[in-house]
């Protein structure tokens, strides 16, 4: 029997039994070592040869990813570790570092219970490293620390080991720092300690790593380790003190299985009544209950299809069911269940029980979110995206024989990545795409190209703006063409926590009436206002504040239409509308239907809403980036110079071991090309970071030059509506 | 100068002489067919018989542009066609609102229109009824059925014992005109065993009346287009006999206590 062949059996025989499994992440900022550890652990367990460990990159499964040495899609893979007598498996999921793939993040921790979080010792906690903590803490992932890159605190900085260990407390103390912030409402502390064994130290290139328990058992001690770096004699320090073991250690001891988290995690993402026969099987990890399955990612496979990765809460799924994907009718049939050793997948026919991550075919309807189950069930929450998209590019297959599937390449996309946006132009082909940033645009086109075989072109990359409205306008009037009907409209900003909550998925269209009441009244809304909702679009809201109109119910459906175009499209240069609280104080409509249907009603609520959202003095938002460059002090000029020079600020310089660290924030526009902008600048020498912080008011005296730039794009006119006089 | 002139129910025939008259007089004739139309005649057919060009506009040519037609009509003789009524459903007060802020003058040359064949086809009287409806297509109105006003109305006449006109909905761009089976169809829902009395092709040589239950009427086939609807309140007896003399109604659905 081959190796792996034993693995796949192991591996099926510790499925059933949940206290011996842990379901782990590993999230770092990019480049702090992640893939490398990875594919330590893999080795360690048997799967890849020892040798060509930290050079297989046996998680960067697609091919850009092998090639741009990041980390894109969550790759999956089970695997088995003795620790206390008892082998255990493993099944891991590891996460992009990029920001721009912030969505795969925190899908991914949906799917696990311990989260290892990776920081450079040199480098120290970075920005990316608060972002993947924070997404793990908040969807009740318990964290751990692994420590890396020590070799180069040794060899590269010359550092002692008194020097080194004030080094490595500094990390952990600026990551406890962060844990205990984010975690300040809670009544558990997840801060992580030598001591208790949650932090281990080491080295993923050079494959060895120490902890607390793993000194004491092996006798190694950092004088030890600092004087074998030296001597070169790192293979030995590998075999003394393997890294996969003592890391793998600290995540069977430290971690919860599925026993212990389920407990706590469901009623933290499940809304469902919590006394139900189902609640309390998904608590329960109850393998022969109905089946609960919660889909994190959708990968494509030549010869398969699509398939569904994530977690089995409850039951067993398995090959031939039947389930239902919510958000959609009907059923899809499980076609194969398995689980992922390395880039493939192994099919058991015998299914995959509750508490572990399975890979499945046949879920057509599902994406990436999806709640999939044996008997019809509230959803999961959905998953929080941070971000929405900033940046858009148009595509093109280069040959017109490729447009269908191209098409559908596309729509796959989207369906795999929710923080993606994919818009379909049938009449020109020349489809969009919107995405995190220029990166992620970048790979999801190369994936096109190379993937799919589809050569296409691609447009600039056009920047996503926003339309606001900044003040509170009249009562203005909007007229149906035939003049018959009139709507009477104004409109004001929503207030920052209601577009934090909207955003936060606390209010939605389809919640019960008497929640969403109180969820806006929570976040600051008054009672009447929030008694009168009507509709919630983006992050805008619609409040009828109307009283007894004849007719206006079964209207309202057309008013919403209007409004909606009016939003998507908006008076200024046809940008989304965001943070618009629009009343409807008045209607008078025509007695017959046919003189109030959609030609009429559409068009006049258009019309109100653009002419009070022009009222409101409406003006045009830029997204804007933070962004950080950590950079030798010679270069410091230079590397503020490129923020400043992209209508940037620069917020903060300080100093953190031998680098200077720049922060501060910039419009994502400008930062399109900064790239190679800043690699000039710095001679290579610099790391810098961006991550989306939202939209701001674009100055005014850029206002129009935007706007008409916007509207030549788009081949609209170049005249403004006259009461645009504000700009 | 502006007239409107209705072009009545059915074909080029159906206008009144003096319609005629002002239309081929007129510089400049426009129509619109898209809130009702002339099953019986093409324009061309209509050019031809009244000797004028005439220019057809569409909704928005009408309701959102309609300044080359009152710019002409302040130089010139203009007319403004529609089938049936320029004033009665189809609405058209708003242009002739328009003229009159600028200043032009206007005449309206009535036309025959769906109220009149209502009345006069079936024999229910015109103070019996009570307000009218239009029943759209369902993809139009953006639910699924019947809209809840047009039943408010329908039931509000019914309890005061007053019929109600069912106009058709009608999508000339895309060709479909609403036939009585479908609307009759689309009322059984709610009320079966109601009578109801299908009109089609009120002013052609050979109009179609018929009264039955709406299930009934449902399951028959009244031929081209226009059509329309009439579910009666109350009846006088002399309603009643009309009904069973000329729309074929069956005895115990009329009789009158
Ligand atoms: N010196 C040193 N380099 C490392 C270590 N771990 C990873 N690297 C290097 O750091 C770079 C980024 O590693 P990778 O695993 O791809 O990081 P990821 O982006 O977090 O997945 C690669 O060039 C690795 O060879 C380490 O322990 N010591
Ligand atoms: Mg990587």
């Amino acid at each position: 029997m081959g190796r792996r062949k034993k693995i796949v059996q192991e591996c099926e025989r510790l499925m059933d039994k949940p206290e011996n499994i842990r379901n782990i992440a590993i999230a770092a900022h990019v480049d702090h070592g992640k893939t490398t550890l990875s594919d330590n652990l893999l080795a360690g367990a048997g799967m890849i040869s020892d040798e060509t460990a930290g050079q297989q990159l046996a998680m960067d499964t697609e091919e850009d990813e092998q090639e741009r040495g990041i980390t894109i899609d969550a790759a999956n893979v089970s695997m088995t570790h003795e620790w206390n007598d008892k082998n255990h498996l493993i099944n891991l999921i590891d996460t992009p570092g990029h920001v721009d793939f912030g969505g795969d993040v925190t899908r991914a921790m949906r799917a696990v219970d311990g989260a290892l979080v990776v920081v450079d010792a040199v480098e120290g906690a970075m920005p990316q490293t608060e972002t993947v903590l924070r997404q793990a803490l908040r969807e009740g992932v318990k964290p751990a620390l692994f420590i890396n890159k020590v070799d180069r605190l040794i060899n590269e900085l010359q550092e002692g080991p008194e020097e080194m260990q004030r080094r490595l407390l500094d990390v952990i103390d600026d990551v406890n720092e962060l844990i205990r912030g984010m975690l300040e409402e809670e009544d558990y502390d997840w801060s992580v300690s030598v001591e208790d064994g949650t932090v281990a130290f080491g080295s993923a290139l050079y494959k060895w790593g120490v902890s607390m328990p793993s000194m004491e058992e092996t006798g190694i001690s950092f004088g030890d380790i600092i004087e074998m770096e030296r001597n070169d004699e790192r293979q030995e320090l590998h075999e003394r003190t393997p890294l996969s073991d003592v890391v793998l250690d600290m995540v069977a001891e430290h971690f919860p299985n599925p026993l212990q988290a389920q407990p706590s995690r469901v009623p933290r993402i499940w809304r469902g009544d919590a006394e139900s026969d189902l609640a309390h099987q998904m608590r329960d990890v109850e393998d022969e209950g109905d089946v609960v399955f919660m889909v994190t990612d959708i990968g494509m496979d030549p010869h398969a299809g699509e398939i569904a990765t994530g977690r089995v809460f409850s039951g067993t799924i398995k090959k031939g069911q039947e389930l239902f994907v919510s958000g959609t009718a009907g059923k899809n049939r499980v076609q194969s269940v398995g689980i992922f050793m390395g880039g493939e997948r192994e099919e058991l026919d015998r299914g995959v029980p509750a508490g572990n991550i399975a890979a499945v075919t046949g879920l057509r309807d599902a994406i990436a979110g999806s709640t999939v189950s044996s008997v019809e069930m509230t959803p999961f929450e959905s998953i929080e995206h941070i971000s929405e998209p900033v940046i858009t590019k148009s595509v093109e297959a280069k040959s017109m024989d490729d447009l269908p599937k191209l098409i559908q390449t596309l729509q796959q996309v989207a369906k795999e990545d929710p923080t993606i946006r994919v818009e379909i132009n049938e009449d020109t082909g020349e489809h969009l795409i919107s995405g995190q940033g220029e990166l992620h645009l970048e790979v999801i086109t190369t994936r096109i190209e190379k993937n799919q075989g589809i050569p296409v072109k691609t447009g600039e990359p056009i920047v996503v703006y926003r339309e606001a409205p900044q003040g509170a306008s009249r009562e203005v009037e909007g007229v149906s063409p035939n003049r018959h009907n009139k709507f009477y409209i104004s409109v004001e900003p929503l207030s920052q926590d209601i577009v934090d909550a909207i955003q936060l998925g606390e209010i939605s269209n389809d919640m019960p009436e008497l929640e969403r009441r109180e969820a806006l009244q929570e976040a600051g809304m008054d009672k009447d206002t929030s008694q009168n909702f009507e509709h919630l679009f983006g992050t805008n809201i619609l409040i009828d504040d109307t009283k007894g109109i004849q007719h206006l119910n079964e209207t309202m459906e057309l008013v919403i239409e209007g409004m909606e175009e009016a939003l998507n499209d908006g008076p200024l240069a046809a940008e989304p509308v965001q943070g618009a609280l629009l009343r409807l104080h008045d209607a008078r409509l025509h007695e017959d239907t046919i003189h109030r249907g959609p030609a009429q009603v559409i068009p006049a609520a258009r019309e109100a809403v653009h002419r009070a959202l022009i009222d409101s003095e409406v003006r045009l938002m830029e997204p804007i980036q933070d962004v950080r460059i950590d950079v030798p002090s010679e270069y410091m000029g230079s590397a503020s110079g490129e923020i400043q020079g992209r209508r940037g600020r620069v917020d903060d310089m300080f100093q953190e071991g031998d680098l200077m660290v720049i922060e501060g924030i910039a419009p994502v526009e400008e930062m399109i090309g900064f790239s190679s902008d800043i690699r000039s600048a710095t001679e290579g020498r610099a790391s810098w970071n961006t991550e989306n912080a939202g939209f701001r008011v674009l100055v005014d005296n850029l206002q129009r030059e935007k706007i008409g730039e916007i509207r030549e794009r788009k081949g609209m006119k170049q005249e403004l509506s006259p009461a645009i006089d504000y700009i | 100068m502006l007239d409107f002139i209705g072009l009545g129910l059915y074909d080029e025939r159906s206008i009144t002489v003096e319609g005629h008259e002002a239309l081929s007089e007129c510089d400049r004739a426009f129509a619109e067919f898209y809130t009702s139309k002339l099953a019986g005649a093409t324009v061309e057919e209509l050019e031809e018989y009244h000797d004028v060009d005439i220019e057809v506009r569409d909704r928005a040519g009408v309701e959102q542009e309609p300044e080359p037609i009152l710019d002409a009509a302040e130089g010139g003789e203009v007319a403004f066609l529609t089938a049936g009524d320029t004033m009665i459903s189809t609405t058209h007060v708003d242009l002739r609102l328009r003229a009159h802020e600028r200043g032009i003058d206007t005449r309206v040359f009535h036309g025959v229109t769906a109220q009149s064949a209502a009345s006069g086809l079936t024999g229910l009287q015109n103070y019996r009824f009570g307000k009218s409806v239009t029943l759209p297509f369902p993809y139009a109105h953006g639910g699924e059925d019947v809209p809840k006003s047009l039943v408010e109305g329908l039931e509000d006449n019914r309890e005061r014992g007053l019929h109600t006109l069912v106009y058709l909905d009608i999508k000339t761009e895309r060709e479909e005109y609403m036939s009585a089976d479908v609307a009759a169809g689309m009322l059984a829902e709610g009320w079966a065993d109601e009578l109801a009395v299908a009109v089609a092709r009120a002013g052609s040589p050979e109009p179609i009346v018929a009264a039955d239950r709406l299930s009934t009427l449902a399951e028959r086939e009244f031929g081209d287009p226009l059509h329309l609807l009439v579910v009666p309140g109350d009846l006088h007896h002399l309603e009643a006999e009309a009904l069973k003399a000329f729309g074929g109604a069956p005895a115990e659905l009329v009789a009158v206590e």
